[in-house]
């Protein structure tokens, strides 16, 4: 890792007045002040500190050093960037001096301006070091900061392995879920509200926690010193220095603060963290389906804009389902104006065909008379209707053939209205032969596939011809 | 399209998570991919000139098959002239979306809830013949449970919205409790499907007004 360090400071080398605070020869109070100093100047002018961020030197000394954990108000800022993928991440140049002084001697900054694309290599580059979940804590007032959307920049800061990480289990599962989290720039608000509730549950915690650090002026007495590790009681920090030829990889030195810090502390922190973790899981999940539903609508309503005319100017869920609505309901008062105006055109309509052909069968048929000439008419269309349907020939399948035909029947229909009962009589008998000899055309006629009920039509029109030839038989 | 629109937020994310949302993904996609051929499909469906003469023709039967009475006392009363117009005309009405919604085959909700509607109102009259048989003491129904309406800031965003998908929802057949996206699909079919009622039914009463004057005027 020490590698890997010249050549990032290197590359961020830049030229910068606060890089000073870097070294180890500064006490923690000097660095503080600088921070705090740096901390207001980037808070005016945010372009410089973009700038000066990459400037950051990182000192190597730090690997043998003091590995502070920040808890600061500042840091949260950094931290919301980190979680949210922000697009106002001003990181604080306080927190990445802290990140140094945490013994991040080879991070690069490396300032993304894509939200979600720099957010996953961030975590990628966390996976490294595990030193995330000490800076859960954001403080309200600078959570409420973060809610305006400006320019995206995000850190990545990757740091090698072996700084100090006493969590670095919990911190890689905490990774994996920021770097699921972080999709998409719609998201962005959901993302930090769920940040930011969670970093508000945790600020109440970690702050109950170092609630004795935090103590700016009061020194120390809350550390739990042992013989390895001592504590340096400075607010927001929790130093555990490391003589020398102590190891100082992540594991000895989680065992170490674990140790001052006592195992209670630690499960508290677990369970927080995971915590947080289902948080995430259930942000990213409702998000998932947020979208996916959103999605769905606009393509419905797309095509509905198809649909209507007189829809392409409207944007806007509200105008489009005016539109809509309108539309549907001048329909459907078409249909209903229609449909009275086929009632009238056919006034024979009203009338239930079973129960005319129950009558028909018997002799006693003398009054449906009527209805059975006028039903037989509709019938016949009907009938004369299906043949055209079957070759799927003419445009509405009704010719002028046919109606010419149904005009003749409408004729000598017409005429029996005024015939008087004792015809009807004689009529009715001379439809009882008929029926035997039009059976070989029912046949052909159920051959067409009909819903039962509609069977029957077909069997009114041996009638029709019957009452044709005998209404004709009657004229002439 | 869409298909796009989900897949690039997953590029980013972590592998992991990755594989069980893909799946996701790709049941949602396929999903949509269905929609779309459905609709589309629907859309053609309702558009092409086999459709409406298959209409024209199954409504016609119906027309014949019409009845204004009501199914008790269907029997008694056979006089053809006591129907008033309207009553003919909301039974043309009702023998014309029920045909409707036998051309659309059922398989939207619009036209399923058109067909079980009357079987209902039949079930909910044979109930009231019984109940009123059996039980006379009790006249007055259960009083409805008053229906609140729950304002969501969020959601489906503002109240106007909201009550403009519910006035949608009363309007389409079938859908009064049925979430947006729905409502919008069957709003797309049943739209199609009335376009072409209207069209059937008007060539159909063209024709028939015709031949009647025709009638009128030869003799």
């Amino acid at each position: 890792m020490n590698r890997a360090l010249p050549e990032m400071l290197n590359c961020m080398n830049a030229p910068g007045t606060f890089l000073a605070g870097n070294s180890t020869d500064m006490t923690v109070l000097e660095r503080q002040r600088a921070r705090m100093k740096w901390h207001q100047h980037e808070h005016n002018d945010p372009i410089q500190l973009h700038q000066q961020q990459q400037g950051y030197n990182f000192s190597g000394n730090e690997l043998s050093g003091v590995f502070p954990v920040p808890i600061p108000a500042g840091q949260a800022q950094g931290f919301m960037g980190l979680v949210c993928g922000d697009s106002e991440v001003k990181p604080d140049p306080c927190s990445e001096n802290r990140w140094a002084e945490l013994g991040y001697g080879s991070c690069g900054l490396v300032v993304n301006n894509n939200g979600a694309a720099g957010f996953e290599e961030m975590i990628n580059g966390h996976n490294n070091n595990g030193n995330i979940s000490r800076t859960f804590s954001c403080p309200p007032t600078v959570a409420a900061e973060k809610k305006s959307n400006d320019a995206v920049l995000s850190q990545k800061i990757s740091s090698p392995a072996g700084k100090e990480s006493f969590k670095k289990r919990k911190a890689d599962k905490v990774q994996s879920n920021k770097a699921v989290a972080a999709e998409d720039d719609s998201t962005e608000k959901r993302m930090k509200g769920c940040a930011e509730e969670g970093d508000s549950k945790i600020t109440e915690q970690t702050s109950n926690k170092n609630n004795t650090n935090n103590d700016r002026e009061s020194s120390g007495d809350t550390s739990k010193d042992n013989s390895k590790a001592s504590e340096v009681q400075k607010p927001d920090y929790i130093h555990v220095r490391a003589r020398r030829g102590q190891a100082t990889d992540s594991h000895s030195l989680a065992e170490r603060v674990s140790r001052t810090r006592g195992v209670s502390d630690f499960y508290k922190s677990l369970s927080l963290l995971l915590q947080i973790i289902l948080f995430n899981c259930l942000c990213q999940c409702l998000i998932v389906i947020i979208q996916v539903r959103r999605e769905k609508i606009s393509e419905r309503m797309k095509y509905l804009q198809d649909l209507v005319p007189g829809c392409n100017k409207i944007t806007g869920k509200a105008g489009m389902l005016d539109e809509i609505i309108n539309y549907v309901q001048s329909l459907q008062r078409q249909v209903e104006f229609l449909s009275m105006k086929l009632a009238a055109v056919n006034p024979r309509l009203d009338f239930n065909i079973d129960d005319l052909f129950a009558k028909e069968m018997f002799p006693a048929c003398a009054a449906n008379f009527q209805t059975i000439g006028m039903t037989s008419e509709m019938t016949n269309s009907a009938y004369v209707q299906f043949n055209p349907v079957q070759q799927m020939v003419s445009s509405c399948g009704l010719d002028m053939g046919i109606n010419s035909s149904d005009l003749a029947l409408r004729r000598t229909i017409s005429a029996p209205v005024s015939i008087p009962e004792t015809f009807l009589d004689t009529s009715c008998f001379t439809q009882a032969p008929p029926t035997a000899i039009w059976d070989a055309d029912l046949q052909n006629l159920f051959n067409v596939e009909f819903q039962q009920g509609r069977t029957t039509p077909f069997q009114s029109q041996p009638f029709t011809g019957s009452i044709e030839a005998s209404n004709l038989k009657m004229e002439m | 399209m869409a298909s796009t629109l989900i897949s690039t937020p997953i590029t980013n994310s972590d592998r992991a998570r990755d594989s069980s949302r893909r799946k996701k993904k790709k049941k949602i996609q396929a999903k949509q991919d269905h929609h779309q051929q459905q609709e589309a499909q629907s859309h053609t469906k309702w558009k092409s000139e086999a459709q409406q003469q298959l209409y024209s023709s199954k409504l016609l039967q119906a027309l014949s098959q019409v009845s204004i009475n009501p199914p008790n006392t269907a029997n008694t009363n056979t006089n053809p002239s006591s129907s008033s117009p309207p009553r003919r005309g909301r039974a043309v009405r009702e023998a014309a979306d029920r045909v409707l919604a036998v051309a659309a085959k059922g398989r939207t909700r619009w036209s399923r809830a058109i067909l079980t509607s009357r079987l209902k109102i039949k079930f909910r009259q044979h109930k009231r013949q019984r109940s009123a048989a059996a039980s006379s003491g009790t006249g007055s129904t259960r009083p409805r449970k008053p229906k609140f309406s729950v304002y969501r800031l969020k959601g489906k965003g503002l109240p106007a919205v909201q009550k403009k998908v519910r006035v949608l929802g009363r309007l389409v057949p079938g859908c009064r409790k049925q979430p947006l996206p729905v409502i919008l699909e069957e709003a797309t079919d049943y739209i199609a499907a009335l376009e072409m009622q209207v069209r059937a039914m008007s060539r159909l009463a063209q024709l028939l007004s015709g031949s009647t004057s025709g009638a009128a005027g030869s003799t």
